[in-house]
């Protein structure tokens, strides 16, 4: 019962997410069956529309350093909740969970974007299924 | 009792996980006041408003009902059907949304309005449809990506009435097709200062079988103001070949 009910707080939860952004389709460029997690250190954040767009260094199994590169939602939307251009800086350490792009290329369409400390920053991604972008606190 | 105290953790922790902004969407209100009219009487839309984003019309959300199956002729199937975003979504290359598209981006739009015209100051890619409400017929105009339309009053509601399409556009995001034939009406009514009641229909007999509807609520935001939107000034994704320019 205890089950139940909380699979049905958890279901209405999830129906109350509402998606913010689209610029285009989000299946014209990333593949939503490809989730990827990437940790890495923020090399440069690009603010300008229609998305903006995150680099980092991510190290990988060999102990080598990978560009990736990053799609966030557009500029008006994180403005307005609170966001900026400084609000991700060069040298911060990251990690997102996205999707990959259907080209294989090292890009990702992110959904959510962590600082080390657990806070949230902006993504909200230009996909109609993703989670709004977060506001701040 | 403990199982109460149980399931209120169980709702702390999952609203925990709640996006913000939904949240602060949700606890929103619009101010409260009669409808506004202008000089001449007409009930007044101006102002900034905040609407659903739709990137389905056959799905329902927070302020829409979709239209769950759409009544497709054989035509109509087969164009949605053989639909792939991934060969040339428009959009991704900042081709005009379109009329329907536009609308149902989750970007604000601002309406203007005088005696003469009514304007749609869409935020996404910082387009604008002027229309005038004077009793002027349709023009004779090229088919184009927002169409040619003509307003008028039917006691208070606002007619919206479009034709002239180049067929070039989808319906939504998720790609549902018209054709050159649409016709499309958009009523607008003000029950309240903070709320805009709206209706999109469309017709078009050479897609649907009958008209496609959907019913929508705007809401007023007066703490916002529209913002430029260059949809062009960072496309990387269709410079870098990740998405495609369509084909005409």
């Amino acid at each position: 019962m205890h089950l139940t009910r909380l699979m049905g707080v958890a279901i209405l939860a999830c129906a109350l997410v509402e998606p913010v952004v689209a610029h285009h389709s989000f299946a014209a460029e990333f593949d939503a069956e490809k989730a990827i997690t990437l940790e890495g250190t923020v090399t440069k954040v690009e603010w300008a529309n229609p998305h903006i767009w995150m680099y980092l260094d991510v190290k990988d199994d060999r102990g080598g350093v990978q560009p990736w590169q990053c799609e966030g939602g557009p500029p008006n939307t994180l403005t307005r909740n609170g966001w900026s251009a400084n609000s991700l800086k060069v040298g911060d350490r990251i990690t997102i969970d996205g999707a990959l792009a259907k080209d294989g290329s090292k890009t990702c369409n992110a959904r959510m974007v962590k600082l080390a400390d657990g806070r949230s920053v902006f993504a909200g991604s230009s996909g109609g299924d993703n989670p709004p972008p977060p506001k701040q606190q | 009792m403990r199982r109460a105290a149980g399931q209120l953790l169980a709702l702390f922790a999952v609203a925990a996980f709640l996006p913000a902004p939904v949240a602060a969407q949700r606890d929103y209100q619009p101010p409260s006041g009669p409808t506004p009219r202008t000089a001449a009487g007409k009930v007044d839309f101006s102002g900034v408003w905040a609407k659903p984003y739709v990137p389905d019309m056959t799905k329902d959300g927070k302020d829409q009902k979709g239209m769950a199956v759409l009544p497709f002729t054989p035509w109509g199937e087969a164009e949605w059907k053989k639909y792939d975003a991934a060969e040339g979504d428009y959009t991704g290359a900042c081709l005009p949304f379109g009329m329907t598209r536009s609308v149902n981006t989750p970007e604000p739009m601002q309406i203007l309005q005088n005696d003469k015209y009514f304007g749609f100051l869409f935020e996404q890619n910082s387009w604008f449809v002027v229309v005038p409400i004077d009793g002027r017929p349709h023009r004779q105009a090229i088919p184009t990506w927002f169409g040619d339309s003509v307003g008028r009053w039917e006691g208070d509601t606002l007619v919206v009435d479009t034709v002239n399409f180049n067929a070039r556009t989808r319906l939504d995001t998720i790609g549902h097709p018209h054709s050159d034939q649409m016709h499309l009406v958009q009523r607008f009514t003000r029950p309240d200062l903070g709320h805009i009641n709206y209706e999109i229909i469309v017709e078009d007999p050479k897609t649907f079988t009958k008209p496609v509807v959907n019913t929508r609520t705007f809401t007023l935001r007066p703490d916002w103001e529209i913002m430029e939107y260059s949809c062009e000034e960072n496309n990387k994704s269709l410079w870098e070949g990740r998405i495609k320019v369509p084909k005409p």
